[in-house]
């Protein structure tokens, strides 16, 4: 049987002179699930960007059911039924789920105007037929990141796409979510879709596809049948060694208290209350997971603890000093670091070089600064360390945050915030699109924080993540507390995950000796 | 071939040459469809600003101001903060530092002129803070305050000119000449002799020169040197990432307008000083926004916009004589000042040229030359 799509000996070389693609012989079957893995930078997005024609190969050819085809641009992929969901979205936020789905492919109705009821009609059938829920009149602003994921799909199918690629989806799903996509997928593979799916979670691999193709450093390393393989024979194959997966903790060390959080509450722009007296203390040498699942405060209470919003009423205090309400330089001067959930927002200027991006938190001291300059030798060393340090895949420093590749992007944030020996380190799903090698790096770097007497408050939608790092872990649900666990041990992912749903709750009196 | 094109400052320059090569060429085209005699009108145009000595030194004179107000607009623009307060900047910089040589009563020549030049400055510095404090802390659109702020500065110049400085009964609406001992001296020192004597008695090439490189030599340290210009150009790349790295972003963006304003203000201080020695009306004519496409070209690097300041003074001097001496209409100047506009900000012709010159180079090692950050950040190395 000829496969739906063989790409033959591509070559990929950026306009940087990093080549991405090292002469890639690469197939996919019709109907298959097909698994792509491989560490940051391997080469992944840019090896499905090509087949999506949004980039273009330095060489190499591509067939379509046995037939050479070029790919453009991604109009002509979509013509030809291949539709790619990217790592990062591109919706438009002010339109609704209905007009995204339909965008540039409009039904029209009378006067060439948009035939509203129409595309929210399609925009349903087309929902109902691959069990991908979505709010058709929703704005997208208002929706989450697990619902546009699915419009991005639906989009693609709208367009009649017969392939789809997914770049990491799951990175930014709950586990529910990624539960209801796996249902979604199969739907697809069963009324004759074929799917490629790019992954770091090795055990979504084994569940979900039916082929896997590893990829190293540009080039393809093997494609297996996934039966046939384990998960630490894929992870030895990505990363060219053994790889642990199980973080090994040193005996926990509580000291004083350092960060406490008093009564803390939240109301958002439109009057939602986001966080509801929320009080707790995160010790020295401790880290303390927030249990619950994305969109239940968890955001808000972040980002009022580092100073990017006030809160509206309560406190958080480091070591007896007040940070709510202050500005984030001053929540950084308390020795507050953060990692932020989303890197794209907050946590990086794409366009500005990675030496840059390091220093935004300390440019403004000794050493980097010296007199009225900044001191371009300090920033170059410690990009040139920083980057070895985290061993983020880049040819130098200089370079902007744009030519990194996912995870890479993600590795500059945390190389930033765990360099600044924080007191209290706010870690927002820390390892979001990460390699397994590198998660095992993050990981025990961020053990090796609190064992070294940081205090750690761990934010992660992956509750393995939140139960095998935290020593204590609080569950929140609506914006309050449900629940608190003394030892992260020994509590069960089936009863954290009641606390999770706001199904059990303990009560005030029962939690207050362990918040 | 590739180690040159790895210089950033070489792309750039080649870039602009590029640009403007391009739309000279489709300035030709034009010329050739409308004109009778197209040859002695492009003529005119391309080596007109060469063809005399004073034609070289009015180029250059209206190179200097616009080098001071593109300076002026790459600072906010490296904020993307879109601010046009360059003409109102300039207008008030030209209105005071005319006064303070007609008026204040300073002995010393040196000392005169150099209050006149900082009050200027000062003046370009205060119309950058309102709209900057707008912007910032009261969010109202920069765009519109600068306007409003423009207008505002226009009509104060006319009112003091008109009613204040203008000397009583004149017929016209224009202040005395400056006088000659409070003037600006040529840029050629007295010993240079000959040259002395041609320079000053044929173009009004004035100390002004050398104000305006140490400027672009001080621009470009600020932005690239310093802790401010960091903030400025994080602010400039992702507003919300410096906010959250704990960059105070509105007194930073407060700051961008002053002091670009510094170097409106500047300007304004060179045409009252420099080009015309006295305040005439309508004596900017727009100039200000005229900066907007110099610091475009010069993709908000101060250390390229004397290129880009020189080359498109050049263009408007051709684009004069050639209006004056043939039968083509300064439209058509405007034609291919457009061009050139589209042709530089269109981000793609160079990397297209790159990507040529690396595949020819062989390919494989992985360690390339390095893309610019942010157009030419990190340009000078
Ligand atoms: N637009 C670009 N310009 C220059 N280099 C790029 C660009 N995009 C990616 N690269 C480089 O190409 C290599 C492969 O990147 P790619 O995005 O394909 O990796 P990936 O396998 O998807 O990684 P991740 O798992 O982190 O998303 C990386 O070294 C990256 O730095
Ligand atoms: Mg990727």
């Amino acid at each position: 049987m000829t496969p739906v799509i063989e790409m033959r000996n591509i070559v990929k070389m950026y306009s940087n002179g990093v080549v991405a693609n090292k002469g890639i012989n690469f197939s996919v079957e019709r109907g298959e699930i097909h698994a792509l893995v491989g560490e940051n930078g391997a080469g992944k997005s840019t090896l499905m960007k090509i087949l999506y024609g949004l980039e273009q190969p330095t060489e190499g050819e591509l067939l379509l059911d046995g037939k050479t085809v070029e790919f453009k641009s991604p109009q002509e992929a979509i013509a030809n039924g291949i539709g790619m969901v990217h790592q990062n979205f591109m919706l438009v936020p002010s339109f609704t789920v209905a007009e995204n789905v339909v965008l540039g492919a409009e039904p029209l109705g009378k006067g060439g105007m948009l035939d509203t009821k129409q595309a929210l009609q399609v925009t349903a059938d087309l929902s109902k037929q691959y069990g991908l829920r979505v709010d058709a009149d929703a704005v997208l602003d208002s929706i989450n990141v697990g619902m546009r994921q699915r419009v991005e799909i639906l989009k693609m199918l709208y367009r009649g796409a017969q392939i789809l690629i997914l770049d990491e989806p799951t990175a930014v799903l709950t586990p529910q979510e990624t539960q209801e996509l796996f249902v979604a997928v199969r739907a697809l593979v069963d009324q004759g879709k074929t799917v490629v799916f790019i992954t770091h979670k090795l055990r979504e691999v084994k569940e979900i596809s039916d082929r896997v193709t590893v990829m190293r450093d540009g080039k393809l390393i093997g494609t297996q049948n996934t039966a046939d393989t384990t998960t630490e024979d894929m992870a030895r194959m990505m990363v060219g060694r053994e790889v642990f997966l199980n973080v090994n903790k040193a005996p926990q060390n509580r000291g004083d208290k350092v960060m406490e959080v008093q009564n803390l509450s939240y109301v958002s722009e439109v009057g939602r209350v986001m966080l509801r007296n929320v009080s707790f203390n995160v010790y020295a040498g401790e880290v303390l997971g927030i249990a619950g699942v994305e969109g239940n405060g968890q955001t808000e209470l972040v980002e009022v603890l580092t100073g990017l919003r006030p809160a509206a009423s309560g406190d958080a205090m480091v070591h007896g000093k007040v940070v709510t309400s202050k500005t984030p330089r001053e929540v950084r001067m308390a020795g507050v670091a953060h990692i932020p959930e989303d890197r794209l927002t907050n946590g990086l200027a794409l366009d500005a070089s990675i030496e840059e991006n390091l220093i935004v938190d300390r440019y403004f001291d000794p050493p980097f600064r010296k007199g009225l300059m900044i001191d371009r030798k300090m920033v170059l060393k410690q990009g040139q360390d920083l980057i070895e340090e985290f061993n983020i895949r880049t040819p130098n420093g200089q370079l902007p945050v744009t030519s990194l590749s996912g995870g890479n992007m993600q590795k500059v944030i945390v190389a930033r915030e765990f360099s600044s020996n924080p007191k209290v380190l706010i870690a927002s799903q820390p390892t979001r699109g990460i390699d397994v090698g590198a998660t095992e790096f993050i990981r025990d770097q961020l053990v090796q924080k609190r064992t070294d007497g940081a205090a750690v408050l761990l934010i992660s939608a992956d509750l393995l993540e939140v139960m095998s790092l935290s020593d204590r872990i609080i569950a929140v649900y609506e914006g309050e507390i449900t629940g608190v666990f003394p030892d992260a041990a020994s509590v069960s992912e089936e009863e954290l995950g009641l606390y999770m749903l706001g199904v059990k709750r303990q009560s005030f009196e029962e939690m207050e000796a362990y918040l | 071939m590739r180690k040159i094109f790895a210089n950033a400052a070489v792309r750039e320059f080649i870039r602009i040459v590029l640009a403007v090569s391009i739309a000279l060429l489709l300035g030709l085209i034009v010329t050739l469809l409308v004109s009778e005699d197209p040859w002695g009108a492009y003529k005119a145009f391309l080596l007109g600003p060469l063809s005399k000595f004073n034609r070289f030194g009015d180029w250059i004179e209206e190179s200097i101001t616009l080098i001071f107000v593109g300076l002026s607009v790459a600072i906010v623009f490296k904020a993307k903060q879109f601010s046009l307060a360059a003409e109102g900047q300039l207008i008030l910089g030209a209105l005071v530092s005319g006064s303070v040589i007609l008026f204040v009563p300073i002995e010393s020549a040196f000392l005169r002129i150099t209050v006149a030049v900082l009050a200027a400055a000062a003046v370009g510095f205060i119309w950058g803070v309102i709209p900057g404090y707008l912007k910032a802390y009261l969010d109202a659109n920069e765009i519109v305050s600068t306007l409003m702020l423009n207008a505002i500065a226009l009509k104060m110049y006319d009112y003091f000119l008109t009613y204040h400085i203008k000397p009583e009964g004149a017929g016209y609406t224009a202040s005395d000449f400056l006088p000659k001992a409070y003037q600006v001296p040529s840029f050629m020192p007295k010993f240079a002799g000959n040259l002395y004597e041609m320079f000053s008695k044929q173009t009004n090439i004035t100390h002004f020169l050398y104000i305006m490189i140490a400027a672009c030599v001080i621009g470009w340290f600020l932005m690239y040197r310093t802790p401010f210009g960091y903030e400025l150009r994080m602010i400039g790349a992702n507003i919300k990432f410096a906010r959250y790295g704990g960059i105070n972003t509105k007194q930073v963006i407060v700051l961008a307008f002053a002091i670009s304003g510094i170097f409106a203000g500047l300007a304004g201080a060179h045409l009252a000083q420099g080009i015309h020695n006295k305040l005439i009306l309508n004596i900017s004519m727009g100039l200000g926004f005229e900066g907007i496409v110099v610091a475009t070209m010069a993709r908000n690097n101060p250390l390229f916009v004397p290129l880009s300041g020189l080359a498109y003074g050049y263009l408007r001097a051709g684009a004069d004589i050639m209006e004056r001496s043939s039968d083509m209409s300064r439209e058509m100047v405007l034609v291919v000042q457009a061009l050139i506009i589209l042709l530089v900000s269109a981000e793609g012709i160079l990397p297209v040229i790159q990507q040529r010159v690396n595949l020819n180079n062989g390919k494989g090692d992985g360690v390339g030359t390095a893309a610019v950050p942010e157009g030419g950040s990190d340009v000078i190395q």
